[in-house]
């Protein structure tokens, strides 16, 4: 007993850091998602974050709008004018998808996106050195499960790593936690996408000798059953040939601003939309 | 007791203010890393038992609110303020250069437990983000750490004041 006492702080010191520790091997064993203290600190962070984020956000915007009316006409035209180009190409795309479409019919391919959206705004970004997180208000009452995949249209931005009830933490692409089966859209070669924070994406796993050039489309290949598949990634911004590697080194440039994330879907599994049906 | 009652909350609120700067302030490419600071602190300030139960609640809220793999900070945080408790006794406290290189110190010891436990775990290019990540954040520490030392000594001889 003496002992006890005479080491009381000690023991204390031992016991927090063994039990962060456990937290830390906890989770790199079975995923994240699972604490109930987390949940409590989520559910008690969200509406906080969601008033403070409201008040900055209006004030930003009021500033936004002061300074975006300055050469606001010649921003105009120049919209203006990309709208005009943008609408042949738009009639080009209806076109190649109606196409799809047909022959998709002929082939009898089953339709795989028997998904339902759940909108959700941005409550917080948390850049936590190297993680990427930011925080949703919605939760598991609205019908939100760990693992489920974000999406700002029309690609894919993370998916949920943490939920409450009434808000959720998404895992962004570019954290460097985050891996994800990819394939290229012109070529059809598979590789993983991870995250490389501000530097966007890494490509990898693509061999020296396969064809993948900057500009090529990155999108989702649909493996492991958790995104689905031919949603948009990235484009490559830089293929690189190292003669020490087996492997291509490229980077791949995000196609949302992840910095400026304000509204985003939630893709929710085809089993919930037969269970609410 | 209302110290351990309200540190949850308030801890909550240090995270929230400190996101919230980093996304105004910065636009989210520089971490504003508020709560380390607070943990130096609570090493220079604080009893061992009252800092590292601080240390640990600060770091899993910390987890919880932005860390991809929780527990991390969690641990991180209680070393750091270990670190700060046992050089707080050789370290003179009133010198504003000294808070600086040691707020400095800190933050790369963070960034590089950091670094190290993602290059291990997950096969992470180290370098890289050396110059992206640790060397913007320590110095912003190494700046924010005096001004916030100030500040609460300030409030310390303001409530000390009051209260004599």
């Amino acid at each position: 007993m003496f002992f006890l006492r005479k080491c009381k702080t000690a023991i204390l010191i031992i016991a927090l850091l063994v039990i962060a520790l456990t937290m830390l091997s906890f989770n790199l064993r079975y995923g994240a998602g699972r604490g109930f203290f987390s949940k409590i600190v989520l559910e008690a962070v969200a509406p906080l974050q969601k008033g403070l984020s409201t008040s900055v956000k209006s004030i930003r915007d009021a500033w936004l709008r002061y300074i975006i009316l300055v050469g606001i006409e010649e921003e105009n035209k120049k919209l203006n004018k990309k709208i005009n180009e943008l609408k042949a190409v738009v009639i080009q795309y209806q076109e190649g998808y109606l196409e799809a479409q047909r022959l998709k019919k002929i082939l009898s391919f089953t339709d795989d996106y028997n998904y339902h959206f759940i909108h959700a705004r941005v409550i917080g970004r948390e850049q936590a050195g190297l993680s990427k997180t930011i925080l949703i208000d919605k939760g598991t009452i609205h019908g939100l499960k760990v693992g489920m995949p974000v999406i700002v249209p029309p690609g894919l931005i993370g998916r949920l790593l943490d939920v409450s009830w009434h808000a959720s933490k998404v895992l962004l692409l570019i954290d460097e936690n985050s891996n994800i089966d990819a394939i290229v859209q012109r070529t059809r070669m598979q590789g993983i996408v991870s995250g490389a924070g501000s530097r966007g994406f890494i490509l990898k796993y693509i061999s020296k000798t396969q064809d993948v050039q900057e500009g090529d489309v990155i999108v989702s290949s649909g493996m492991g059953g958790v995104f689905p598949k031919g949603l948009l990634i990235g484009q490559v911004s830089h293929v690189e040939r190292l003669e020490a590697s087996l492997f291509l080194k490229i980077n791949v440039a995000p196609f949302v601003d992840f910095s400026k994330l304000e509204e985003v879907s939630v893709l929710a599994s085809s089993e919930k939309r037969t269970e609410q049906q | 007791m209302i110290y351990y009652l309200l540190m949850p909350f308030l801890s909550i609120i240090l995270v929230i203010l400190q996101s919230t700067i980093t996304d105004v302030i910065f636009f989210g490419r520089l971490v504003f890393d508020l709560s380390l600071v607070v943990v130096i602190y609570a090493g220079f300030r604080l009893d061992l038992v009252r800092g590292s139960f601080l240390a640990f609640v600060l770091g899993f809220v910390f987890d919880c609110v932005a860390g991809s793999v929780q527990g991390l900070f969690t641990f991180i945080y209680v070393i750091i303020f270990l670190f700060s408790f046992f050089a707080s006794g050789r370290l003179a406290a009133e010198k504003m250069y000294i808070i600086a290189l040691f707020g400095f110190l800190c933050a790369f010891l963070e960034d590089l437990m950091v670094i190290l436990f993602y290059h291990l775990v997950f096969k992470f290019d180290i370098l890289v983000n050396v110059y992206l990540v640790l060397i913007p954040k320590t110095l912003i520490v190494g700046l924010l750490a005096p001004v916030f030392f100030y500040m609460m000594r300030r409030v310390e001889v303001f409530f000390y004041e009051r209260t004599a």
